[in-house]
């Protein structure tokens, strides 16, 4: 095969009816401000994490709310706490608080 | 002679248990202690801290000096109650040497010396003895009245809001209210059957008989000695299990904090000592902004020790607080809360993980050359006002400067050493470390008091000097590298940073570089004293409404000065205040650069 330097996602589909949402309900339980999220973006393009890494706060934690926890704890672990995404936030939503309750949650996965 | 009667026994049961209950405690976490911490009591035991410590004992535990300079009518009640107590113990032992001689007295023959004289047919009545004893019953009494009228006006005392004590404590509580008045009775009942008594007991004692048959009189005398030794016995019980365990606590804790121990990153033994002198006076839930802002009445240093002791700290509880210290500043018993919050944080949340933060392996972002280092840290790069500041005081300066971060960094530590993963944050302070290292450096500012802590207290950078841009440039100040132009009509005024003011001790130094340049108006309060901004990154619990409350009644603060500009010297602080007002708000760097000649 040809390499063009790029790769296509392979094609997924995430299905809400059968993930396992008990997690997810849980999290938005205990902050519902999660769900004020817009998806902006800003927490993601100021974070000192994904300056040095891939790591993607926003796509974590919207893939975790879906109920797509594999890996968000790994992911989360690249997060150094520093808070320049909750200072960030159009919305004000405690970034902080967010990570450190979706890792505890999600601790096993 | 006889000294024992019955009712003695609710005493002797009670001090028994309680010797035992405290001396095991004590053993237990003396031997459990660190072998660093025992080094360090070995090296300081005999050494004239010792002295110090029995000396600061006697002005702390006894005289309550701070509590006293924080409130006299407060300080009063505890002093009366504990010197007042010690006293009573001390001359009554005093007063059965005087009667009997060297002679062995059990322990309850001295405390219920008034009961056994009849029994025992001792002659000499020592009027002396009597008095002074019946006045220092009075000075208890009197801490007693105040101890209740504090329950119900507890503002007479300077506090707008006293502790809401658990079960246990009540009952401990009430054991010791009616201790002093019951000895009251008893002795009174006691004088006015046999005679005798100072100028309190003895004339209450003259007032029953006269009013009260004799029979009467008779049949309250054992009854009434037996609720005083009850009272007792209860209260002794009670004491190493409740908040009383404070006033044996706190003797030895003043000796091993001379003998330098302090509580560290991670939980250990010394902990305990701290925990338990706790008294739970209270003082600590007035200044907690958490309190007086957003009316969260159950995070306070004074319950979250509380909860530790008794096992029973939740996540919620712990993680709910900004670290500000402004609790730690008026301990009066000197508590590191910051500190057992921290630990108690890290030994719910630590979780080691070694490949965590592998990828910081071999990263450099820095630029530039020079001796030396800037770390603007996370918050300053949010702030880009104050990074191209001191940019233009470098230069002004004619510094050559070496820049650890100007296109990204890798966060300092202490915020995930704040919310419990020391361990973690223990590999970005690594990693800093070594690039610190590599890059030669003997001087290193930053411009975020939250980095300077950590490097300070947890980088062990030997040699390289540590300094806050205020001291760098008050330092350029001082040394003529740096002009600035001063003028008389701007005014501003300065907000402490919990960080940099609590947190490091400089308080001089900012004030000193706005003086340079204008006018320092104080705000109500400061340094010591000083306000949070709400917006710390030891609090992961509050929202952001919440943080904007604070914000906003710290904003006020700095207005009501009259100041046209509100100078802080945290990144951090910049940003939540500025959300709160509409004066303008700069960072220390800023009015410097704007000034520069």
């Amino acid at each position: 095969m040809i390499n063009f330097g790029f790769s296509i996602n392979k094609p997924r589909v995430i299905d809400i009816d059968n993930n396992n949402l008990r997690k997810s309900n849980e999290i938005i339980l205990e902050m519902p401000e999660l769900q004020a999220c817009i998806g902006c973006g800003s927490c993601t393009a100021s974070c000192t994490a994904g300056n040095l890494t891939d790591f993607n706060f926003r796509k974590v934690h919207t893939l975790v709310r879906r109920g797509e926890y594999q890996g968000a704890y790994m992911e989360l672990n690249k997060c150094m706490l520093c808070g320049k995404c909750r200072l960030v936030c159009p919305r004000g939503i405690n970034t902080r608080g967010i990570v450190m309750l979706i890792k505890r949650k999600l601790g096993d996965f | 002679m006889t000294f024992f009667a019955l009712f003695c026994i609710p005493f002797i049961v009670g001090a028994t248990l309680m010797f035992l209950s405290v001396v095991l405690k004590y053993f237990s976490w003396l031997r459990q202690l660190p072998t660093s911490d025992m080094i360090l009591i070995a090296k300081g035991i005999f050494t004239p801290r010792t002295l110090s410590a029995v000396w600061e004992i006697v002005c702390e535990s006894l005289l309550h000096r701070r509590i006293f300079r924080r409130n006299v009518v407060l300080g009063y009640m505890h002093m009366s109650l504990a010197f007042g107590w010690f006293l009573l113990i001390v001359v009554g032992w005093l007063e059965t040497l005087s009667y009997l001689g060297t002679e062995w007295v059990p322990l309850q023959g001295h405390v219920f010396f008034k009961y056994f004289v009849p029994l025992n047919g001792i002659e000499g009545h020592k009027p002396l003895f009597d008095n002074v004893m019946d006045a220092l019953l009075l000075f208890v009494l009197s801490g007693v009245t105040l101890a209740w009228l504090k329950r119900v006006r507890s503002r007479l005392m300077g506090m707008r809001r006293t502790t809401k004590h658990i079960f246990f404590d009540r009952i401990a509580l009430s054991a010791l209210w009616f201790v002093f008045p019951l000895r009251l009775l008893a002795e009174s009942i006691t004088c006015a059957i046999y005679g005798g008594g100072g100028f309190l007991t003895g004339n209450i004692g003259t007032l029953l008989s006269q009013h009260i048959d004799a029979d009467v009189l008779m049949a309250l005398y054992e009854p009434m000695w037996w609720m005083y030794s009850s009272a007792l016995g209860i209260f002794f019980v009670a004491m190493p299990f409740s908040r009383y365990m404070h006033i044996f606590t706190e003797i030895p804790l003043i000796f091993l904090r001379h003998y330098r121990l302090r509580p560290a990153a991670k939980t250990k033994s010394y902990d305990n000592f701290e925990i338990e002198a706790c008294s739970r006076c209270g003082i600590c839930i007035d200044p907690c902004q958490l309190q007086s802002q957003l009316g969260i009445n159950d995070v306070q240093s004074v319950y979250f020790l509380r909860d530790r002791r008794y096992n029973m700290l939740q996540q919620k509880i712990a993680n709910n607080c900004l670290m500000c210290g402004r609790c730690e500043a008026v301990c009066p018993v000197g508590i590191n809360l910051n500190t057992l919050r921290q630990n108690s944080r890290t030994t719910m949340r630590n979780i080691p993980n070694e490949g965590r933060y592998n990828y910081l392996r071999g990263i450099d972002l820095s630029q530039g050359e020079g001796r030396v280092g800037y770390f603007a840290g996370c918050m300053t790069l949010l702030t880009p006002n104050t990074m191209s500041a001191m940019q233009r005081i470098f230069e002004a300066a004619g510094e050559k400067v070496w820049w650890a971060d100007k296109e990204g960094s890798v966060c300092c530590g202490r915020p995930l050493k704040l919310s419990g993963e020391s361990d973690s944050a223990q590999k970005m302070i690594d990693y800093n470390k070594s690039l610190f290292e590599k890059h030669n450096i003997s001087t290193l500012v930053t411009s975020c008091p939250i980095c300077l802590r950590v490097f300070r207290e947890d980088y062990d950078l030997q040699g390289i000097e540590v300094l806050h841009h205020s001291e760098y440039i008050l330092r350029l100040l001082q040394q003529g590298r740096l002009k600035v132009g001063y003028s008389a009509e701007q005014r501003y005024t300065y907000h402490d940073p919990c960080e940099l003011g609590r947190g490091s001790g400089i308080y001089d130094q900012p004030r000193a570089v706005i003086e340079a340049v204008g006018i320092l108006l104080e705000p109500k309060h400061n340094r010591r004293d000083s306000l949070c901004c709400g917006s710390s990154v030891a609090n992961t619990a509050i929202n952001d409404a919440q943080q904007l409350t604070i914000a906003r009644s710290v904003a006020d603060e700095l207005e009501a000065t009259g100041a046209e500009t509100i100078v802080t010297a945290c990144p951090l602080c910049k940003k939540a205040i500025a959300r709160g007002t509409k004066h303008s708000v700069s960072d220390l760097s800023e009015i410097v650069a704007k000034n520069l000649k």
